[in-house]
């Protein structure tokens, strides 16, 4: 297995933003985790890449324990991210957002000088290749903050990919997309997953979710309540209760 | 420890809650502005010590009795808080706060000339009341004047408790610092709320500035450095944004720095001032009442 | 010509003062502990030449190291605070520094006569030009070759990869983590490489005046430090020459015959500059000058000017 959370949670005070959450990533896996607003998807995101440390759980990557390490050493080992308000340099060039995020493990093993101080680094065919793979190379010297919406998120992802990661976690990459932009998402997230990297996918667009990922999980209320392939979700009873019930609940009081 | 010295403690202590109610003011008035900015105003204390000046000028030009200068001081230094709030806050824009901080620092150095410019840099007397009175509890004395210090700063404490608490413009300063985009969609107008605040800080800064300045029975341009210094460190002990933080953070400071006098001499004080700072900021970097991840 | 080229050791040792703060406000964070190191530098370069007769190369460079590590230390601790308690935090240290040399006493005899930092009184005859034979040019022309060097090095090191880096963190501290920075080992790095820069600009100040004391290093030196980099742009090394040039060139000596008046003409300048340029004089990004050496097409330029 690629990416594992034992018995995850995250508490805000008395909030249980995410209670007990285990999952089990295979690799080359693009797995979705949905759930209504607030239930805990972006909480669990933040538990994978370090930027919270968890209330009690463990996470770990192909087997080894990333609970105790930060986000930088968990980025060195694979794992890189999205944001849904996407966060690009926007002092930067596109081509130097890359750049800087080359931090992955194939990267640390260069000299400190070639890796920190080389002339011409932005030349690199690393950098090229991934900027043709998200189209974005005639716009490589533009500053990112010069970029369109769509762009910026192709950047973002591309960005993520520079680090080499094993795993992507993408956050509502579609948010803010039309659906026909959403479809072309789902083209895109296939092919990273063909580079060979496993993909948690973060999304309320569920013609995105049910059409490309091999499985998936629901939360509600920081809890798992299901797991499986998205036809079994579909038909599971208790994440209609969870997506509808709240629905019939406010419809009770106009009823009686 | 013998017993003389203990007194000598005590006496320290007690010298120094009643002054440190004067940094607890200007640590309120930091803590105000960057409630509802949420950008520090690094011209702080040069405008309130600039309003005590403009209070010894109307005693110039007219014999005023001292609770008139003292008066007098804070009005125009909440009118100089305006004047930084148009030069420093108000067209820098927010996406850049290094501007703003820059620009405050401009607003401090253009203050801080001109008073000392028009005063010729040199102190003047300031007057007090309850100069002569003191009281006496066994073998500690409290000064009166500084027991009429202490009173003024808890007047301007309760006021201030009163105007946030218990008007309608309170209620508008908290729901700005707390959701400044929401409150403006309340139909808040931030932008006067903002400026409100800055003409209220600057009262309590000039409330401060004639205290110190009234406490020390002169006033000199120096005060601006340590009114700004003491502010801050005050503001930083107490967490930025906390207004019980600031009061507390200001009699800690006061007591700590009349203690240090006593231990290390007057010329080591501030460096032990310093050293107690330095160590709650990487300690506790919120505050005693801010939250613990320091926030920007 | 002995003005101008006083004027001139004073442009060198500010611009290496200003290059100091530069480097830390790359990563977003705003030291006021510059004016700290730079005294820190004066002395410990003036204690080496004057106390035990080293040559000013070397003392220069044992002051750099000093203070860069001086400013590592200082940073562990004070980097876990961000934005405006960092502020506060380096303020502090300033000041604490400037109180250790207000009562920092440690004299030596040499030549029959008592020398060393003295406390209050500062300390005096810091004389190793005069002592072999410089003149102002030489001293000048020996402080510029170092400030061209760092100056060039800088650049340099602001066109490679950990230039990116440093800006990258300035703008989102949260995506800089998720891209795999290591946020404090890069923080400290600017702040010990910003305090090492400081360290060589205190120690030619020393020897430039022959006499420092603790008042000098105050908030108002600290302030000027971070001054220059805003007010010229974080764009590019340029501008804070440039500001450095305008402001001690420009305002304190080209305008001295309207007298004091001149230091409150500082003070709305910024005030003016900030509100019309908040960005600085050369903005924030390619100044002019860069784009000239610049692989990038001027097409980015117009980009960032429309903005």
């Amino acid at each position: 297995m690629m990416l594992k959370l034992e018995g995850m949670s995250k508490h805000f005070g008395g909030v249980k933003a995410v209670d007990d959450v285990s999952l089990t990533m295979n690799e080359g896996e693009i797995f979705g985790l949905i759930g209504p607003n607030g239930s805990g998807k972006s909480t669990t995101i933040n538990l994978i890449t370090g930027l919270y440390a968890p209330t009690s759980g463990t996470v770990s990557l192909e087997g080894r324990d990333l609970t105790a390490l930060a986000q930088h050493e968990r980025t060195a080992l694979g794992v890189a991210r999205t944001f849904q308000n996407i966060r690009l340099f926007g002092n930067l060039s596109v081509a130097e957002n890359l750049w800087v995020a080359q931090n992955g493990h194939k990267q640390r093993r260069q000299h400190f000088i070639s890796r920190w101080f080389k002339a011409g680094g932005l030349q690199d065919t690393n950098i090229d290749e991934l900027l043709r793979f998200s189209r974005l190379h005639s716009k490589k010297d533009s500053l990112a903050s010069a970029l369109s919406f769509g762009e910026m998120r192709r950047l973002e992802m591309a960005r993520a990919l520079a680090s080499n990661p094993k795993v992507l976690l993408l956050d509502e990459p579609a948010a803010g997309a039309s659906i026909e932009d959403g479809q072309l998402l789902g083209e895109r997230i296939r092919a990273v997953r063909d580079r060979g990297v496993s993909i948690l996918l973060i999304e309320h667009m569920m013609e995105l979710v049910m059409g490309i990922t091999d499985r998936m999980a629901v939360l509600n209320f920081g809890r798992k309540i299901a797991e499986g392939t998205p036809s079994d979700i579909q038909s599971n009873p208790d994440v209609r209760a969870a997506y509808l019930g709240t629905k019939n609940k406010n419809k009770e009081p106009a009823d009686a | 420890m013998d017993y003389y010295f203990f007194i000598d403690l005590i006496q320290s202590l007690v010298d120094g809650l009643l002054f440190g109610t004067t940094y607890a003011l200007i640590g309120i008035g930091f803590t105000l502005i960057f409630g509802v900015m949420r950008k520090l105003n690094l011209a702080y204390g040069a405008a309130a010590l600039a309003g005590t000046y403009v209070g010894l000028a109307a005693a110039f030009v007219t014999p005023l009795p001292p609770i008139l200068v003292f008066f007098v001081s804070a009005l125009g230094s909440g009118i100089i808080g305006y004047i930084v709030y148009l030069g420093c806050f108000r067209y820098t824009p927010s996406s850049h706060p290094m501007a703003a901080l820059l620009a405050s620092v401009g607003m401090l150095l253009f203050i801080d000339e001109l008073v000392i410019h028009l005063s010729h840099g040199m102190p003047y007397p300031y007057p007090s009341v309850l100069r002569n009175a003191e009281i006496t509890l066994g073998e500690i004395w409290i000064r009166g004047d500084m027991l009429f210090v202490f009173g003024i700063c808890v007047l301007a404490m309760v006021i201030l408790y009163w105007l946030l608490y218990r008007t309608s413009l309170g209620l508008a300063t908290r729901a700005v610092s707390q959701q400044p985009r929401a409150a403006q969609l309340c139909g808040i107008p931030t932008g006067q709320v903002n400026a409100l605040t800055f003409v209220i800080s600057g009262v309590l800064g000039g409330t401060a500035g004639a205290m110190t300045a009234a406490a020390v029975g002169v006033l000199s341009p120096i005060i601006a450095m340590s009114l700004t210094t003491k502010g801050l460190i005050v503001v930083v002990i107490g967490g930025l944004g906390s207004i019980p933080g600031a009061i507390i953070g200001g009699l800690m400071v006061g007591a700590a720095e009349n203690v240090f006098q006593l231990l290390r001499g007057v010329t080591e004080r501030d460096i032990y001032v310093m050293l107690l700072l330095f160590i709650f900021l990487t300690l506790r970097p919120g505050g005693l009442f801010g939250n613990t991840e320091g926030r920007d | 010509m002995e003005f101008y080229l006083g004027l001139l050791q004073i442009l060198g040792v500010h611009t290496l003062l200003g290059l100091s703060a530069y480097v830390v406000l790359l990563t977003g964070q705003v030291s006021m502990a510059q004016a700290g190191f730079y005294a820190v530098g004066a002395y410990v370069a003036a204690m080496c030449t004057a106390m035990f007769g080293i040559h000013i190369l070397p003392a220069v460079i044992i002051a750099s190291v000093s203070t860069g590590i001086l400013a590592m230390i200082v940073g562990f601790p004070a980097l876990r605070v961000r934005g405006l308690m960092l502020v506060v935090a380096t303020l502090a240290f300033g000041e604490m520094v400037r109180m250790f040399f207000f009562n920092f006493r440690w004299q030596i005899e040499r030549d029959g006569k008592l020398i060393g930092p003295n406390g209050a009184e500062g300390f005096r005859a810091i004389r190793f030009f005069p002592e072999n034979g410089w003149e102002t040019g030489d001293v000048a022309l020996f402080i510029w070759c170092i400030v061209v060097i760092v100056l060039g090095l800088l650049w340099w090191v602001d066109n490679t990869r950990a230039g990116a880096v440093l800006r990258a963190v300035g703008h989102d501290e949260v995506a800089a983590q998720s891209v795999g920075l290591n946020l404090t080992t890069i923080k400290v790095a600017a702040m010990a490489l910003g305090g090492a820069i400081a360290g060589i600009g205190g120690g030619l100040y020393a020897h430039t005046v022959t006499h420092i004391e603790h008042g000098v290093f105050g908030i108002l030196l600290a302030t000027f430090a971070i001054a220059y980099p805003i007010l010229g742009g974080l764009g590019s090394v340029f501008g804070t020459l440039l500001a450095v040039i305008f402001i001690q060139g420009f305002l304190v000596e080209g305008l001295r015959f309207i007298g004091d008046w001149r230091s409150l003409l500082f003070g709305a300048l910024i005030l003016l500059v900030m509100n019309l340029r908040p960005t600085g004089l050369l903005g924030e990004r390619m100044s002019p000058l860069k784009t000239l050496f610049s692989r990038k097409s001027p097409v980015v330029t117009n980009a960032k000017e429309t903005q």
